[in-house]
């Protein structure tokens, strides 16, 4: 069978592109598939630090597309999670490099050798996002609830479905109490000016910088609600496609306990 | 219905309806924005259709896209010389 490719991308940078291509693909991994997370952001790799392999890189994704070494060689396989492997970006090159043509030549390979490829797409709507487009099946736009952020979730989505690339949407970093309080878009907001199907919703959560911190896996601390909303998203992409998306919910204080908050959830 | 005792309660709107407000106007915006080679483009064919029935003066003519809160609009000023005599006839 042919594994598939998803892009995870997002038009404004700093969404979290990079935390959700990690945690997604590790969520995948657990499940039992052979996972590559390959970072497309060459020139700016983060991938690697973000996973704790920052010290293992030999080879990258400009040597596997073009040619200069296999793809088990480009392939690192991960410290803790069998079947997860990245694909490191090059630090040295400019985006350019890698041509569309020949990245999505590359695609066909990538896909004989795994059943899910995750693609980190770097931020903007450049080559680098060309290169990760062209040979994907469908596509994971990430916004937050900000309006720089949205704006520029829905300029992707326009390019992806002039490409022919079905996205779904993540929305990102929910802050439960302000959104609850009215000083934040709800996910319904979010998704009423994008008119766009929902992948995921994902808390504000601070364990995600710990994790960052340390290179560990963020879908591994089983406290972490941001971790668990990310493993939620890879069973709806590995086949459980009806699993529900709960909304994050803010902690209920005494005045909420009491009832004043009744009717707001309408 | 939320908002609306928000707005009683504190008699002002909370942040995320201007937000979206906002957005929602920004990304009508944003749909309407057209290259300048797409108006150069359908300029010169605006012109080859008139040519055909008219004489114009090809340097004066102008085509405006504009925009106001409600509506956009497209406007073609353009001086004709004369009909021409063939489509006439």
């Amino acid at each position: 069978m042919e594994g598939k490719i998803i892009v995870i991308t997002s038009g404004k940078g700093g969404v979290g592109k990079t935390t959700a291509t990690a945690s997604i693909g590790a969520a995948l991994a657990l499940e039992g598939k052979k996972v590559a997370v390959v970072d497309m952001d060459i020139g700016l790799r983060n991938l690697d630090v973000v996973m704790g392999l920052e010290n293992r890189i030999v080879f990258n994704i400009v040597d596997a597309v073009n040619g200069k070494c296999q793809t088990q060689q480009a392939a690192i396989k991960d410290r803790k999670i069998d079947n997860l492997f990245l694909i490191p970006a090059s630090q040295s090159d400019n985006k350019n490099v890698i041509t569309p043509a020949a990245m999505k030549k590359y695609c066909v390979l990538l896909r004989k050798e795994f059943d899910f490829v995750l693609l980190d797409c770097p931020a903007g709507i450049e080559q680098g996002f060309e290169n990760s487009v062209i040979g994907a099946d469908q596509a994971i736009v990430i916004c937050t609830p900000e309006v720089s952020s949205v704006r520029d979730a829905d300029r992707v989505i326009g390019l992806l479905y002039a490409k022919s690339v079905q996205p779904k949407l993540l929305v990102n970093r929910i802050v439960p109490e302000m959104v609850e309080r009215g000083d934040m878009l709800s996910h319904e907001d979010v998704v009423d000016v994008l008119s766009i199907d929902l992948i995921g919703l994902v808390p504000m959560d601070e364990s995600v910088i710990v994790s960052t911190n340390t290179g560990a896996h963020l879908i591994q601390n089983k406290k972490s609600k941001a971790g668990q909303a990310f493993r939620r998203v890879a069973l709806r992409l590995n086949g459980n496609a009806d699993l529900p998306i709960e909304v994050p919910q803010a902690k209920k204080g005494f005045w909420k306990k009491i009832g004043f908050g009744l009717g707001r959830n309408k | 219905m939320i908002e609306g005792w928000f707005k009683k309660l504190f008699g002002k709107e909370r942040s995320k309806e201007s937000a979206k407000k906002r957005l929602k106007l920004a990304l009508v915006y944003d749909k309407l924005e057209v290259s300048d080679e797409l108006i150069s483009k359908l300029q010169q064919d605006i012109v080859d259709v008139i040519s055909k029935y008219f004489i114009v003066d090809k340097e004066a003519i102008k085509l405006d896209i504009k925009r106001s809160d409600n509506f956009s609009s497209l406007t073609l000023n353009t001086p004709i010389l004369s009909a021409r005599r063939s489509q006439s006839a």
